[in-house]
C-alpha cells in the first residue's frame, strides 16, 4: 500500500495515499502500524484525506495496533471524509481515537509540531 | 385541461420518447411501444411535480411522515396516474390515432407485486391518500427483484412461478445512486473501553452491504402533490471483493457479490413462521437501517445544529406491523452510538417518534427472532434490546412488585429452550403510539392480545379503521360508475368520498337505476372473458357473481363456501331444486408455498368446479370457478363486477379486511361475519344493505368457555351438513383420485377446529339464499348496491391518514397555495 511516512520526535504521521483500505491491504496496513509501535513510536498521525472507503478489516488494523501500543501510546486520526467518519461513529471508535480536523491539529495534539 | 395535457402535446411527447429513449421510429408503434412511450411521458410529468411538491415542504418545514413497510402492493401505475392528472381521455385519442387501444396498452404493464395481500396493498393506499391529502408522507421499502410469485393451475394444483416485475417496469423508477448508503451486518461486540475509561462496546469485524434508493414518484389526485416511495436495492461494496479477485478465485468472488444482492433479491410469500430464516431477518434490518439513515440525513440536512432532542417534532415513522421493528433498536443505536446521545434522551426521542400499527390477532402469527441468530446478525442490536428490555423490566417490576407473571409476558425476550425476541413487545415498548386497524381489533387487541401493556398505557393504544383509495378502487376500477356518479353529483368525491352520499336519493330514480345495473352487467361482461381466457370457463353475467377473493387461508373459510358449494348442488341434483336465480361462485386468491392446508382448498374448489360444470342438471343454476393468480389487476376487474362479497372469516380473527371495502364501494352487497370493519361496514350502510350470519367474537369465546365446540353434533343433528359432508368423503368430487378430499370432514368434524366452520354453517346457508332471492328484484338489488356506494365513504383511506395525522403523527397538510 502507498503511504507517505514523516517522523517527529516520537511521532509517526502517515498519509494514506489509497481511496480505499479494505481487506485487500488490511494485512500490510496491520504490519506497518505494528512496525511503528516495535521501533518505540509512542504517537501515529493517520492522515485519511484521501480514503473514502474503509472496511472492518482496515479498523481492525487500528486497533490492533493501538492496544500494541498500550495506556501510554496514542493514535490521532485526520482529515476524515464524511464516509469514513460514519464509520467510525457506528463502530464507536471515534470515542477511542482522537479525530481532528487536519494534520496540524492531529501533531499539535500528540504534542509535536511538524 | 392544461396545455401539455392535450392529445396532440401528449402525441409530441411520445414521438419524442420513441425516438430519443427508445431509439425506434415513432411511425409506427406496437401497444408494448405506447406503453412504455406514454409511461415516460408521465414520468416527466411526475419528476415535475416531485420537485415542486419537496420545495413546497423544504419551504413549510413541515412534519414528515416516514411509512416504513417490507410490502406495498402498487399494481399497475400508468393507468391509475394517467387518471389522477386527469391524462387518460386524450391518451386514449393518442392510442386511437396510432390504430390501437388504451386498454391494450394498459395491459403491456406488470403489476408491481411488492406484497403478499391485505397489509402490502393498504401501504399503497396509504401513499395514494398522503400524496392527495398533500402530507409529507414517503413510503420506505424494499426494491425486490422479484415481487409475490405468479400463481399457476396444473391438475387444480397451485404452482408458484416467478415474478420478474421490473423486467417490464422500468420506466417507473428514479434511481438515486448519489444517495447510495452503508449497511454494516454480521460481527461482533468488542467490550473495550473509551479514552476516557467508560465502557465502549465496538461492533467489529461487520460485512457492509450498500443500499441503493429507487424511488417510485406516487402523485396526489390532480396532481398538484407528488410524493414518492423509496425503495432500496441491495448491492456488494465493490462489485467484486478484491482480495479474492486478486487471489485468482473469480467465481467465488461472483459469489460474495450474489451474496450481498440476495438481501433484496425476493418477497418473502406470506408466512407466519418467518423465525430462524436469516434471510428475511437481514431483509427487515436492510429496510429500517437504509430507511433510518435517510431520515436522519434528511434531519440533519434540513436542520443543522437544532439539536435531537427536536427530531420529534420533524419526524413520524410508522411501522406496518411488526415487520420493520427493528428502528427502535437501530434508531437507539443511532442516537447512542454515532451521536452522543446518552441513553435517556435516546429513548425519549425514539419513543416520541415512532409509533407501531398491529395487524393480528393471532398470538401464534406476532414475529419472533431467536436470540442467537439476531446475536450473529445484529451483536449491537442485541445489546441494545437486551438494554431496552432491563430498564423497561425495572419500571414495570417497580408498578407491580413481585408480578412475575406480568414480567414475564410483557418481556421483550421469550424465555424457553430456544430464546426468542418478541417483535411486537418491542414495537409497543419503544413506540408512541400502537393502532388497531379496525374497532374491534383495536378492542381486542387491548383486551386479548396485549391486555399487561394496555393496563400500564392504556393512552398509547388508538384505533384507526383501515381505508382504501377511490382513485384505485373507483376511479382506475370502475370508470363508468364513476362517471355516473360525477354526472349525478358532480365530481367532488373522488377526493372527498363522503359526498358519495349525495347519491343515496339516485337510487329512488328509475333511469340512475337502470344505468347502476347497466353499468355492472358490462363490467361482468368484461370480467367473464378475462375469467374464460383464464380458465377457458364460460359464465353467465346474467347470473349472480358470488366472489370471495383473498388470500386462501384457513380463518378466511373459504372451506365454509366451499361447504356451501356442495350443499347447493346436492340440493340441486339431488332434491330436484331450483334455485331462484343462476348463482356463479367465483374464487380467487394465493396460498403460502408452504402452508398445505390452504393448497388442499385451492384443490378442492377445482374438483368441485370440475364436477359441478361439467353436471348437464346445474346448467342455468351453478358455476364454480377458481380464477388464478389474484392480484391488484385482478381485483380492479372483480370489485366492479360483483353481486355478492364474501367476507366470512370467523368472528375475531380478520382484524379488519380491506377487499371488503372494495366490494362494497362498487355495490356489492357484503356476504359477511360480524369481523373485522365488517362490522364498521354494516353500521354505516345499514344492516338491510348487508347480509350478516354467524355468531359474534363473543359467543364463540363463551362456547369455548362453555364446554367447547362439538361439530359432530351439528352433523347429527343437520342433514344438510351431513350430506355434503358424507359426499365429500364419497370420492364423488374427486374419482380420479379416491380418498383425496376425505381430510375435509375430519377436519370439519374435530373439536379442535377453531375456525368454528360448522357452528356457522346454516345461519350461512340461509343468508346465501336470501341474497340468491334478493337478487332476483332488480329494483330492490339495484337499491341495495347503489346504498352501499352511497355509504362507503367513510372507508376511504384519505380518512384512514387524516387520523393518522391526528391521532398518531402530529402531522399537517401541506396543500399548495390556491
Amino acid at each position: 500500500m502507498r503511504v507517505e511516512r514523516t517522523d517527529k520526535d516520537n511521532v509517526s504521521v502517515l498519509v494514506i495515499m489509497e481511496k480505499t483500505l479494505d481487506a485487500s491491504m488490511s494485512a500490510d496496513f496491520k504490519a506497518m502500524l505494528h512496525g511503528l509501535v516495535h521501533d518505540g513510536k509512542r504517537g501515529i498521525v493517520l492522515d485519511l484525506a484521501h480514503v473514502t472507503f474503509m472496511d472492518s478489516s482496515a479498523l481492525g488494523a487500528m486497533v490492533s495496533a493501538l492496544k500494541a501500543m498500550g495506556s501510554q501510546g496514542e493514535i490521532a486520526l485526520c482529515s476524515v471524509r464524511e464516509p469514513i467518519a460514519n464509520i467510525l461513529a457506528l463502530t464507536r471508535l471515534d470515542r477511542v481515537f482522537k479525530v481532528l480536523p487536519d494534520r496540524d491539529a492531529a501533531c499539535n495534539e500528540l504534542g509535536v509540531e511538524l | 385541461m392544461n396545455q401539455y395535457d392535450t392529445p396532440e402535446a401528449i402525441a409530441a411527447r411520445v414521438r419524442h420518447h420513441m425516438l430519443c429513449t427508445l431509439g425506434k421510429s415513432p411511425d409506427k408503434l406496437t401497444e408494448n411501444d405506447l406503453y412504455l412511450a406514454l409511461s415516460y411521458t408521465v414520468r416527466d410529468r411526475l419528476a415535475e411535480g416531485m420537485v415542486e411538491t419537496a420545495a413546497r415542504y423544504e419551504r413549510t418545514d413541515a412534519k414528515r411522515v416516514y411509512y416504513l413497510s417490507m410490502e406495498f402492493l402498487i399494481g399497475r401505475s400508468l393507468q391509475k396516474n394517467l387518471y389522477v392528472l386527469g391524462m387518460y381521455e386524450s391518451c386514449k385519442k393518442v392510442a386511437k390515432s396510432f390504430g390501437l387501444s388504451m386498454e391494450a396498452v394498459c395491459d403491456e404493464e406488470p403489476d408491481a407485486a411488492l406484497g403478499n395481500g391485505g397489509l402490502g396493498r393498504l401501504a399503497a393506499c396509504y401513499l395514494d391518500s398522503m400524496a392527495t391529502l398533500a402530507l409529507p408522507g414517503f413510503g420506505y421499502g424494499i426494491h425486490y427483484d422479484y415481487g409475490l410469485f405468479r400463481q399457476d393451475i396444473q391438475n387444480g394444483y397451485q404452482v408458484e412461478k416467478p415474478d420478474h416485475w421490473q423486467s417490464a417496469a422500468g420506466t417507473l423508477h428514479v434511481e438515486r445512486a448519489d444517495q447510495a448508503m452503508v449497511i454494516p451486518l454480521y460481527g461482533k461486540i468488542d467490550h473495550a473501553e473509551d479514552r476516557w475509561g467508560n465502557y465502549n462496546p465496538m461492533w467489529m469485524d461487520w460485512n457492509v452491504v450498500i443500499g441503493v434508493p429507487y424511488d417510485i414518484p406516487i402523485p396526489g389526485y390532480g396532481g398538484r402533490s407528488v410524493n414518492y416511495l423509496r425503495l432500496f436495492t441491495a448491492r456488494p461494496s465493490t462489485d467484486f471483493d478484491i482480495k479474492i479477485f486478486n487471489q485468482g478465485d473469480y467465481l467465488r468472488a461472483v459469489e460474495q457479490k450474489i451474496s450481498s444482492e440476495k438481501i433484496s433479491k425476493i418477497l418473502y410469500p406470506q408466512d407466519k413462521l418467518y423465525s430462524g430464516k436469516e434471510l428475511r431477518l437481514t431483509q427487515e434490518y436492510f429496510l429500517t437501517a437504509c430507511a433510518l439513515r435517510d431520515i436522519m440525513r434528511g434531519f440533519l440536512a434540513r436542520h443543522p445544529g437544532r439539536g435531537f432532542a427536536h427530531f420529534p417534532d420533524h419526524a413520524a415513522i410508522q411501522l406496518n406491523d411488526t415487520h420493520p421493528a427493528l428502528a427502535v433498536a437501530e434508531l437507539m443505536r443511532m442516537l447512542v452510538d454515532e451521536h452522543w446521545v446518552d441513553w435517556e434522551a435516546a429513548w425519549d426521542i425514539t419513543t416520541k417518534t415512532i409509533s407501531y400499527t398491529n395487524h393480528t390477532l393471532l398470538p401464534e402469527a406476532l414475529e419472533k427472532w431467536p436470540v442467537d441468530l439476531m446475536q450473529n446478525v445484529l451483536p449491537r442490536h442485541m445489546q441494545i434490546i437486551f438494554e431496552i428490555n432491563r430498564r423497561f423490566l425495572d419500571s414495570v417490576a417497580e408498578i407491580h412488585p413481585g408480578d412475575e407473571g406480568i414480567l414475564s409476558r410483557t418481556s421483550l425476550i421469550e424465555e424457553g429452550e430456544e430464546k426468542q425476541v418478541r417483535m411486537a413487545n418491542l414495537a409497543i415498548v419503544g413506540s408512541r403510539r400502537v393502532n388497531g386497524v379496525s374497532k374491534l381489533h383495536s378492542e381486542l387487541l387491548k383486551t386479548r392480545l396485549v391486555p399487561d401493556f394496555a393496563r400500564l398505557w392504556p393512552e398509547k393504544f388508538v384505533n384507526v379503521t383501515n381505508g382504501i383509495t377511490p382513485r384505485r378502487f373507483l376511479l382506475t376500477a370502475n370508470p363508468e360508475l364513476c362517471a355516473l356518479a360525477r354526472k349525478a353529483v358532480g365530481g367532488g368525491f373522488i377526493s372527498d368520498m363522503a359526498l358519495l352520499k349525495k347519491i343515496e336519493p339516485m337510487a329512488e330514480d328509475p333511469a340512475f337505476r337502470d344505468e347502476y345495473l347497466a353499468i355492472r352487467r358490462r363490467n361482468k361482461e368484461k370480467l367473464s372473458k378475462v375469467i374464460f381466457e383464464a380458465t377457458l370457463i364460460t359464465v353467465d353475467p346474467d347470473s349472480l357473481f358470488d366472489i370471495q377473493a383473498k388470500r386462501i387461508h384457513e380463518y378466511k373459510r373459504q372451506l365454509l363456501n366451499a361447504l356451501a358449494v356442495v350443499a347447493e348442488y346436492l340440493a340441486i341434483v339431488e332434491d330436484g331444486q331450483v334455485p331462484p336465480a343462476p348463482r356463479t361462485c367465483i374464487f380467487a386468491g394465493k396460498a403460502a408455498p408452504g402452508y398445505r392446508t390452504a393448497k388442499d382448498i385451492i384443490k378442492l374448489i377445482h374438483c368441485l368446479a370440475d364436477t359441478i360444470n361439467r353436471d348437464k342438471r346445474t346448467k342455468g343454476a351453478l358455476r364454480v370457478v377458481f380464477v388464478p393468480d389474484f392480484r391488484v389487476t385482478l381485483a380492479e376487474r372483480m370489485v366492479c363486477a360483483t353481486d355478492v362479497s364474501e367476507q366470512i372469516s370467523t368472528a375475531g380473527y380478520e382484524a379488519s379486511g380491506t377487499g371488503n371495502m372494495k366490494f362494497a364501494l362498487n355495490g356489492a352487497l357484503t356476504l359477511g361475519t360480524l369481523d373485522g370493519a365488517n362490522i364498521e361496514i354494516m353500521q354505516k350502510v345499514g344492516k338491510e344493505n348487508v347480509y350478516i350470519f354467524g355468531r359474534t367474537a363473543e359467543e364463540l369465546a363463551l362456547m369455548e368457555e362453555k364446554g367447547g365446540y362439538h361439530p359432530i353434533e351439528l352433523y347429527n343433528q343437520d342433514a344438510e351438513v351431513r350430506r355434503a359432508l358424507d359426499a365429500l368423503r364419497s370420492d364423488r368430487f374427486n374419482p380420479a383420485e379416491p380418498g383425496l378430499l376425505a381430510w375435509i370432514s375430519h377436519y370439519l368434524l374435530s373439536d379442535h377446529d377453531k375456525y368454528f366452520h360448522l357452528a356457522d354453517f346454516p345461519d350461512y346457508r340461509e343468508a346465501r339464499f336470501a341474497s340468491l332471492k334478493d337478487f332476483t328484484d332488480k329494483v330492490t338489488w339495484a337499491k341495495k348496491g347503489i346504498m352501499n356506494t352511497a355509504r362507503m365513504g367513510y372507508f376511504s383511506s384519505d380518512r384512514s391518514i387524516l387520523q393518522y395525522a391526528e391521532r398518531i403523527w402530529g402531522a399537517t397538510l401541506v396543500p399548495p397555495e390556491g
